[in-house]
């Protein structure tokens, strides 16, 4: 009788342990690739050497990235791998063009990887299964910083689901991490300035449209030597935010890539950037990069 | 007495410098250590290759197309001419046309660079079939519901820039009907990111000129006009010349100086950026990633 009371016990304990891993193991759509990553993945073909390296200097962990490709790092329908794909982009992809492009590949870098640095305190990546995010940035004392990717940079139907959009998505939550560390206010939107809703339902802040709206601070080609886009003088001269820096990148991945990235992961650069810079400044639009002609 | 009181002073100072110079060496040997630097590139995936004809007499439309779009979407930026060469020689081909509308509506839910490349295609193209196709894509229903994320539907955003790329391919068309399509977008379509492209596309199609100025004034929203003076960086562009153009343009979009936050410890609310991240312990991993023996 015991012997059956204990068997009950334990089947019981292996469904609830079951139901509930089933629970927190939910993951991203693990079937598909867009186009524009497994471009970007056909130029290296799963460089061992590479994600060997990035997982370390992008402080990735099996505890966050278990049930996400950690262990089949190969395989680009996964999380894991399309995270890597994104700092293969970010590493290799820039050309660092004094005369054109906003900032350089150190820049990118710093401000992306997990080490301390002038940009940012140390961070950790993990990913989410919530899709009401492209991704945060969560301040912890003690302790490393947390960046999250959501689904939303995963699954292939969603714009922002590809190498350039992903890249991108770590430069602005690591400036979220500068502003952080410079204790300067952004606004109270998630770390972005509100807007306000109309009777009509559209919600505005100057010339921004979306909940969670910055400024951009304008700055020509040049103004900031490679390596010094951390450095602010208090004013709106030399100054970025989140948006700001993100679209900086994606235009600099649009018009000044190395010329094997792929057109595929040039034009949805350009398309994030285009729909970032039309939507969320407050001072703006932004100013748009790239060549309208359908192909560029 | 005095030398006295210095006498613990001086085994205190040495083991200050002695630790500074242990700490400097650390620092030394971090920025030196090769596990700091990404392993040097290896282009390790097959080249592009040779263009592939998009209309070829000796195969169907159904093969040659998904065949010319693989390519290109992995082409180069060096590889822009000959991708539009390519597509300017199968021009007069509608079926070519017929079989990349009908790949663009396959392809729309599942993978969204996919089908912005197959868009772009479609619009180089210049095909009267294509237009009437790219005219349908642009009249899609647009979302009024669906994912919000960080302040956007995701849902809508990813129609607003896909509709975006075939107003692009309607301005390049250079058609009466196309005109009248992106001068109608321009004006009226709900998404502010269609109405953006559509005014610099008519614009970078028609030379910036002052006729297409005050042709588009007459239909651009009072509240966009600002969308007409926006500087565009564009291949081959001096760097002078966009920070002049971005120069006076900022200085009409002034962002205000940028506030510190009063201190105080972060509130938790003030310590994420963007969402609501989950917080699981950044414990470092004790395993490397790892690529199955049978993944890609």
């Amino acid at each position: 009788m015991i012997r059956h009371v204990r068997h009950w016990l334990a089947l019981v304990v292996s469904v609830v342990v079951a139901l509930s891993a089933g629970t927190s193991f939910a993951v991203c759509n693990q079937s598909s690739v867009s186009q524009a990553d497994s471009d970007l993945w056909a130029t290296h073909g799963c460089w061992k050497d590479f994600f060997l390296w990035q997982y370390q200097a992008y402080n990735f962990s099996s505890d966050n990235w278990g049930n996400r490709g950690w262990n089949d790092a190969c395989n680009d329908n996964l999380e894991y791998p399309k995270a890597w794909n994104a700092a293969f982009l970010t590493t290799y992809g820039l050309l660092d063009n004094n005369d054109q492009s906003f900032h350089g590949t150190t820049d990118y870098r710093q401000l992306a990887e997990a080490p301390d640095s002038n940009f940012k305190d140390s961070v950790y990546y993990d990913a989410t299964d919530a899709t009401n995010i492209f991704g945060s940035f969560t301040y912890h004392w003690p302790g490393d910083d947390e960046i999250t990717f959501s689904c939303n940079l995963f699954n292939a139907n969603v714009l922002n689901a590809n190498p350039a959009s992903r890249s991108g998505d770590s430069m602005h939550e690591g400036w979220h991490g500068w502003l952080t560390e410079g204790n300067w206010d952004n606004g109270s939107a998630g770390g972005h300035r509100p807007c306000t809703k109309h009777p009509d339902g559209t919600c505005t802040n100057g010339a921004c449209t979306i909940n969670g709206c910055d400024y951009f601070y304008f700055h020509g080609i040049g103004a900031y030597a490679f390596g010094a886009l951390w450095q602010t003088d208090g004013t709106a001269k030399r100054f970025h935010s989140p948006n700001q820096v993100q679209v900086e990148y994606l235009c600099d991945v649009s018009d000044q890539p190395q010329p094997w990235v792929p057109a595929s992961v040039r034009q949805v650069a350009a398309a994030d950037a285009a729909q970032r810079s039309a939507q969320r400044f407050i001072n703006g639009p932004g100013y748009v990069c790239g060549s309208p002609r359908p192909w560029n | 007495m005095n030398s006295e009181l210095s006498r613990p002073r001086l085994p205190l100072s040495g083991l200050i410098a002695g630790a500074l110079i242990v700490l400097s060496a650390f620092a030394t040997v971090a920025q030196e250590n090769p596990k700091n630097n990404p392993p040097k590139l290896q282009l390790n995936g097959p080249a592009p290759g040779a263009a592939p004809p998009l209309s070829d007499p000796k195969r169907p439309a159904g093969e040659s197309v998904p065949a010319f779009v693989a390519w290109a979407s992995r082409s180069g930026i060096k590889q822009n001419d000959q991708v539009r060469r390519t597509i300017a020689a199968a021009r007069n081909d509608s079926a070519i046309a017929t079989e990349l509308c009908r790949e663009i509506g396959e392809q729309q839910k599942t993978d969204f660079s996919r089908t912005l490349i197959t868009l772009s295609v479609l619009g180089e193209l210049r095909n009267g079939e294509g237009e009437k196709c790219l005219i349908t894509f642009l009249h899609q229903p647009f979302p009024k519901e669906g994912t919000v994320a960080n302040g956007e539907i995701v849902e809508q955003t990813s129609l607003g820039v896909l509709e975006g790329k075939a107003v692009d391919g309607l301005a390049y068309a250079h058609t009466d009907t196309g005109d009248r399509e992106v001068l109608q977008a321009a004006g009226s379509h709900p998404s502010r990111i269609v109405r953006a492209e559509a005014i610099n596309a008519y614009l970078w199609n028609h030379h910036d000129s002052p006729a297409a100025r005050a042709t588009l004034l007459k239909v651009v929203r009072t509240d966009e006009r600002t969308f007409l003076d926006r500087p565009r960086l564009e291949p081959g562009m001096s760097r002078d010349e966009f920070n002049r153009k971005l120069a006076v343009y900022a200085r009409l979009h002034p962002a205000p100086r940028p506030v510190k936050r009063s201190p105080h410890k972060l509130l938790l609310t003030e310590s994420v950026a963007d969402g609501e991240a989950p917080t699981p312990s950044p414990i470092p991993s004790a395993t490397a990633p790892q690529a199955k023996q049978e993944s890609r």
